[in-house]
C-alpha cells in the first residue's frame, strides 16, 4: 500500500506539473499544486532593467487636487505578496478595469476613503515601466514611461 | 541490491524515527503554526474578504472554481473554528490522525479563499506538513492517544514522502528559471528581481539598500546559476538522505540569504524543514538536561521534561508572536520580525548541527 502511494505520488508530481503549466499558460496557476514560485522574469531591458509599475492616480471632487496611491496603499489588508497577482488579475488592461461593477467601484471608492481619507469622484488606473541602468555607485532610475491609463468614474470629476 | 530492494529501503529506511522524538515534533508542528502559520493570521482578514464584491473574487483553476464569490464571514469563521480546533486535538494527541489530517484540511480551504483574490501564495507544506505527517503515527507519545492506547508502531515513511514533495516543488521553482534566461551569462535575474523588490514592493530592510548598491556582475551571475543549481539539484537529492540534510541545510542558508536581500522569509517551508532534525536527539538531550538539573530520574521526569521543554517554547513563540504583531521594527519592509527570528534561527540551528558533526567527526 505505501509503495503504491510512492508510486501514484511519483507519476502524480510530473504531470501535475505539466497541468499547472498548460492551465497557468492560458488562465492562472491551479490550486492545490505542489509548486514553488518560479520567479522566471529577469527584468532585462538592453543594457539595464525594466520593472513594471501601477499607481492609482485618485481626483478629488473639485477635479484639482492628485493624489497617487500605489497598490499596497489602496489595498493595504491584502498581504504585499498578494498585491501584484491581484493587480494582474483584476487591473491589467482596460477591458478588465471597464468591465467593474458599480458595486465594484462602490468597493473602489470606499477602499480609497479609507487609505486617503478624502472623497473622491474618479481614479486613474496608471500603468508605467521605470527602466534601471547600471552605474558605479549601484542602480539609477533612467527614465519613466507610461503604458496605459484607464479612468474608473465614481461620479462626476 | 535489486532496485526494488533500493525502493523499498529508500521508503523505509532513509530516516529512523521513535515515538518520543515525533511526540515532540507534532506537539512543535501544532505551536509553530498556531502561532506563526494561521492562514490569513487572523479574523479581521477574513472580514475584509467576506465583504469584497464578486468583481475582485477570481479563484485559480481547481475546486474554488465552483464557488461564485467569496463566502460569508460566517463560513470563514466556521472552517477556522474547526482548524483550531484539530490543530489544539493535534497538539494533546487526540486521535491525532484525525485531528491532523482535518487541520491540514482546514488550513487548505482558507488558504484556498485567501488566494481566490487573484494570486496563489506558495504555502502549501503548512497543509501538507500535518497530513503527511499524520501516518508517522506522532501521536503514539505524550499524547492522550498513547495513554488509552498504549504503545503504538511509528513510521519513517511519511519523512520519505514529505522529503520526495520538498524536493520536486524545489525542481519546480528552478528548472522554470533555465528557461527563463536565468542562466544567460548577459542577464543578471537575481539582481532584477532585488530591483523589483526593493523599488515596487518597497521592501527595503535588512541589507537589500546595500546589494541594490552593489553592482558586481559576477557575484549576481554567480547567485543566479547558485540558485539554479541549489533548486534544481534538490530533487535528486532526495534519494540520499545525507544529501537531502545537506540540502536542507542549505535551503535554510538559501532563505537567509533571500531575507536579508530580498526581505522574503518564506516561513512555511521552515515548518517542513525542521521535521528533518534528529527529534530523538533532542528528546534525548532534553531529558538528559532536565535529570541533571532537577537530579531526579523517575518515570515521571520524562513527561516533565517534555513538558518544560514546550513550556519554554510556547512562551517563547507567544512573545515572538506578540513583539512580532507590534510592528516596532522592520518599517520599511513587510518582514515581520518573528520572520527573521524564525529564518535566523533556522540558520543558527543549522550552523549548529555543522559544528557538532564537525566535532564528533574530530573526535573519532
Amino acid at each position: 500500500m505505501v509503495k503504491l502511494i510512492f508510486i501514484v505520488v511519483m507519476i502524480w508530481l510530473p504531470l501535475q506539473y505539466g497541468i499547472v503549466g498548460i492551465v497557468g499558460y492560458y488562465h492562472s496557476e491551479p490550486w492545490p499544486a505542489f509548486v514553488f514560485p518560479g520567479f522566471k522574469s529577469v527584468h532585462v531591458f538592453e543594457e539595464g532593467f525594466e520593472i513594471g509599475q501601477t499607481r492609482f492616480e485618485v481626483y478629488r471632487e473639485d477635479g484639482e487636487e492628485l493624489i497617487s496611491l500605489q497598490p499596497q496603499q489602496l489595498f493595504s489588508e491584502i498581504p504585499l505578496s498578494q498585491v501584484p497577482g491581484f493587480m494582474r488579475a483584476h487591473f491589467h488592461d482596460d477591458e478588465s478595469i471597464r468591465e467593474i461593477s458599480a458595486e465594484g467601484r462602490f468597493w473602489l471608492r470606499f477602499q480609497v476613503q479609507q487609505a486617503a481619507g478624502i472623497e473622491p469622484n474618479a481614479m486613474d488606473v496608471v500603468q508605467y515601466v521605470e527602466y534601471y541602468s547600471h552605474h558605479p555607485e549601484g542602480a539609477v532610475k533612467d527614465s519613466t514611461a507610461e503604458v496605459r491609463r484607464t479612468s474608473i468614474l465614481f461620479g462626476e470629476r | 541490491m535489486s532496485d526494488q530492494n533500493r525502493f523499498h529501503n529508500w521508503i523505509f529506511h532513509s530516516f529512523s524515527v521513535s515515538a518520543e522524538g515525533l511526540g515532540l515534533l507534532r506537539i512543535i508542528t501544532a505551536l509553530f503554526i498556531f502561532f506563526f502559520l494561521i492562514p490569513g493570521q487572523g479574523a479581521a482578514h477574513f472580514e475584509y474578504l467576506s465583504v469584497m464584491p464578486d468583481d475582485f473574487f477570481a479563484p485559480p483553476p481547481g475546486p474554488l472554481m465552483l464557488m461564485d464569490g467569496f463566502p460569508s464571514v460566517a463560513v470563514f469563521q466556521t472552517v477556522q473554528t474547526v482548524m483550531m480546533i484539530s490543530l489544539l486535538a493535534m497538539l494533546l494527541g487526540y486521535r491525532t490522525k484525525l485531528a491532523s489530517i482535518t487541520a491540514g484540511l482546514s488550513i487548505l480551504l482558507l488558504q484556498g479563499f485567501i488566494f481566490s483574490i487573484g494570486k496563489v501564495n506558495h504555502e502549501i507544506l503548512t497543509a501538507l506538513v500535518p497530513i503527511v505527517m499524520a501516518f508517522s503515527n506522532w501521536g503514539a507519545a505524550f499524547s492522550f492517544d498513547s495513554a488509552r492506547w498504549g504503545e503504538q508502531k511509528t513510521e519513517s515513511w511519511p519523512l520519505t514522502l514529505l522529503a520526495l514533495f520538498i524536493g520536486f516543488m524545489m525542481f519546480t521553482a528552478g528548472f522554470p528559471k533555465i528557461l527563463g534566461g536565468w542562466l544567460d551569462p548577459t542577464t543578471q535575474a537575481t539582481q532584477g528581481h532585488l530591483f523589483n523588490q526593493f523599488f515596487v514592493r518597497e521592501r527595503q530592510a535588512l541589507l537589500s539598500e546595500w546589494f541594490v548598491s552593489f553592482d558586481n556582475v559576477f557575484f549576481w551571475e554567480l547567485l543566479d546559476w547558485a540558485t539554479v543549481l541549489f533548486e534544481v539539484g534538490f530533487l535528486f537529492a532526495v534519494w540520499k538522505t545525507a544529501w537531502f540534510k545537506t540540502f536542507v541545510g542549505i535551503a535554510v542558508l538559501f532563505h537567509f540569504s533571500t531575507m536579508l536581500m530580498l526581505n522574503i522569509a518564506f516561513v512555511p517551508n521552515f515548518l517542513a524543514y525542521a521535521v528533518f532534525l534528529n527529534w530523538t536527539e533532542i528528546y534525548d538531550s532534553n531529558l538528559e538536561k532536565y535529570r541533571k538539573w532537577t537530579g531526579k530520574r523517575g518515570v515521571k521526569s520524562i513527561l516533565k521534561s517534555v513538558l518544560l521543554f514546550v513550556l519554554i517554547l510556547a512562551i517563547l513563540f507567544a512573545v515572538l508572536n506578540r513583539l512580532s504583531s507590534m510592528d516596532l521594527v522592520l518599517l520599511d519592509s513587510d518582514l515581520m520580525l518573528h520572520e527573521v527570528a524564525i529564518v535566523g534561527g533556522g540558520l543558527l540551528t543549522v550552523a549548529g548541527i555543522l559544528v557538532k558533526n564537525l566535532l564528533r567527526r574530530a573526535e573519532g
